[in-house]
């Protein structure tokens, strides 16, 4: 028997494929709210602020409180006594807590194109074009966050990840579900003495984590075979007591039979939080007619863990503007109603720490002498390199970080 | 007095006061009276002279408390916190400077960088630590100090005695009026609690 787990994007058709795979197989389901469920009875913290994980935005508090890790300490352990249970089918953000040396989870990742999914999130919610995009890139940077946290790729579509990635626009649902069926099936799925180990040192690495969150201590914990390594991730002066400490919690969890302690690669890096506020990524406004063009050039700088916001013509940029103020803009020049040069003056004349970024195909040396007199950060020609326009981003967003520091 | 001592003396001095960036090698052969090449041809350079000066620190700090364990006597543990409270503040201010240079930002920050510097600034903090860590363990074994973590217990107690030597360092306030409540709340945290 075997265990799948199905990571999505949102309006994927996720749904119906999870039925389907249902349907056919006898499995159980498990979802994100079952898992939260578990784990909140564990440790007696509201399911509702466990939750709360899966968004990419920690408190505030959180660095006093750990309720984030106290919260992700519990739901590895809730998925580790799920993993007692056999034939199930894990669809969310749980399934991905699940360390991959267990070789009977299968793991599926389904997902499509952007224009794909956001025509099924018109249809859906029956929205607009523009606030679908918006809506589905917010999702998308929860997956994103999430990923990042748990396995360090910033994308989380990353094939690596997956035993397999499936294209829900490109295969109907039927074949979709007897495809991972099928892998499901396979032997080298197949729950064994080696897997059902591997679930044993899951549960006893979730046990000693949960002790040792109770204690405020947040490090990397693996187990195999019974002896338990802790990896700190950060620097810390008293490295001795600390480890000492951390042993002395470690070895009173009943399994383990021996503690092994380790830096991980934050110990030695100097500025790491530092570091982490710069690379935050700036609400980035696109502002083009050319839909098909802004869309694509969205998808990327997701790709580059940049979210951005779409505005089609001069009114709307003005609009998002004036509500939900962004730190960047892209600017297009020529566009119907409100041309790019108007909204760039307007922009400067009221909200001057928005830096905008002209990105036209058809302008001339004399247009850019005025846009930057006008305050642009940068003047960029169509066609761009994505790596070169994220690059101006970062010059952007530096220039911004600085402005605010010397505030 | 040494020309090496000299040259310690002078240096403590000034990485306390202007720090490990600001002071110069001319500057420091200025003050300690000796030529800058006698200077290079005790210690290889800047750091190495700093490493020197926390060294001979955590020496004192051990000689200085086995100095004083010698000629205390105590009834139970819960009295001993209290005396090395009484002994951390007077050894504090015997070594003022070596203190002022310890809450100094550059030795942690060099401590990330080098593995000596970490090294050695453990092992000052460790003996730090130990001092209240024994006095803990001692009031445990003749029960006048209740079930707590020593360790723990120790580092708490340390950072409001050592808050205490930062708050007269740099004169926020006087001290002096909150010497008698840091020890009651000590004792009060360490004390068994008789049901």
């Amino acid at each position: 028997m075997s265990v799948i787990t199905i990571f999505s994007g949102t309006f994927c058709n996720t749904e119906a494929v999870m039925k389907a795979l249902v349907s056919d197989t006898g499995r159980k389901l498990m979802t994100d709210r079952d898992i939260v469920e578990r784990a909140a009875l564990l440790s007696g913290i509201a399911g509702s602020k466990i939750e709360r994980v899966f968004s990419p935005r920690a408190s505030v508090f959180n660095k006093f409180t750990h309720e984030k890790e106290r919260s992700i300490a519990y739901l590895r352990l809730a998925m580790a006594k799920t993993l007692s249970e056999d034939n199930l089918v894990i669809s969310g953000f749980s399934g991905q807590l699940i360390p991959r040396e267990i070789h009977h989870v299968l793991h599926v990742c389904l997902i499509a194109e952007l224009k794909f999914r956001v025509q099924r999130a018109i249809k859906a919610l029956n929205v607009s074009e523009s606030e679908a995009v918006k809506l589905i890139a917010g999702q998308e940077e929860a997956r994103a966050a999430w990923i990042k946290a748990l396995w360090g790729k910033a994308d989380p579509w990353d094939a690596k990840l997956y035993d397999m990635v499936l294209p829900t626009d490109k295969k109907d649902v039927n074949a979709l579900s007897a495809t991972i069926v099928e892998h499901a099936d396979s032997s080298v799925v197949r729950t064994s003495a080696r897997s059902m180990k591997a679930v044993d040192d899951f549960m006893l690495a979730a046990q000693v984590e949960v002790e040792l969150v109770h204690e405020g201590h947040q490090v990397g914990v693996s187990s195999k075979n019974g002896v338990v390594a802790l990896t700190i991730n950060k620097h810390v002066l008293m490295l001795n007591r600390l480890e000492s400490d951390l042993k002395t919690i470690a070895s009173k969890v009943p399994g383990v039979q021996k503690v092994e302690t380790r830096v991980g690669p934050g110990f030695h890096q100097a500025d790491i939080y530092r570091k982490q506020d710069f690379n935050m990524p700036s609400k980035i406004l696109l502002v083009d007619d050319e839909r098909e063009f802004v869309q694509t050039l969205s998808e990327r700088l997701l790709m580059r863990e940049m979210g951005s916001a779409i505005a089609y013509d001069g009114e709307s940029a003005l609009e998002v503007a004036r509500e939900d103020e962004p730190d960047v803009m892209i600017l297009d020049l020529k566009m119907p109603g409100i041309d790019g040069m108007e909204v760039l003056r307007r922009v400067k004349a009221t909200q001057p720490q928005i830096e905008v970024i002209i990105l036209t195909g058809h302008g001339s040396e004399a247009d850019k002498e005025t846009c930057m007199k006008l305050g642009a950060f940068a003047y960029l020609q169509k066609p761009v390199d994505v790596e070169e326009l994220s690059a101006t981003i970062k010059l952007a967003n530096e220039k911004i970080q600085r402005s605010r520091a010397s505030r | 007095m040494t020309r090496k001592n000299n040259i310690l003396l002078a240096a403590t001095h000034l990485l306390a006061v202007k720090g490990f960036k600001e002071t110069s090698m001319a500057e420091l052969a200025k003050v300690a009276g000796v030529a800058q090449g006698t200077i290079f041809y005790h210690y290889k350079n800047k750091e190495e002279l700093f490493l020197a000066i926390l060294r001979s620190f955590q020496e004192d700090i051990v000689a200085e408390f086995s100095r004083h364990r010698q000629t205390q006597q105590f009834d139970c543990g819960l009295q001993m916190v209290a005396d090395v409270i009484d002994f951390y503040l007077h050894m504090a201010s015997q070594m003022e400077e070596r203190f002022m240079l310890l809450h100094r930002h550059d030795a942690h920050e060099l401590a990330r960088s080098n593995a000596d510097f970490h090294a050695c600034l453990e092992a000052i903090y460790d003996c730090l630590i130990d001092i209240f860590e024994q006095a803990i363990l001692l009031g445990q074994k003749d029960g006048s100090i209740g079930d707590c973590s020593p360790r723990r217990m120790a580092m708490i107690i340390f950072t409001m005695v050592d808050g205490l030597v930062r708050f007269h360092t740099y004169n926020l306030y006087d001290v002096g009026g909150l010497y008698e409540d840091v020890v009651r709340a000590c004792e009060a945290m360490l004390k068994k609690n008789i049901p």
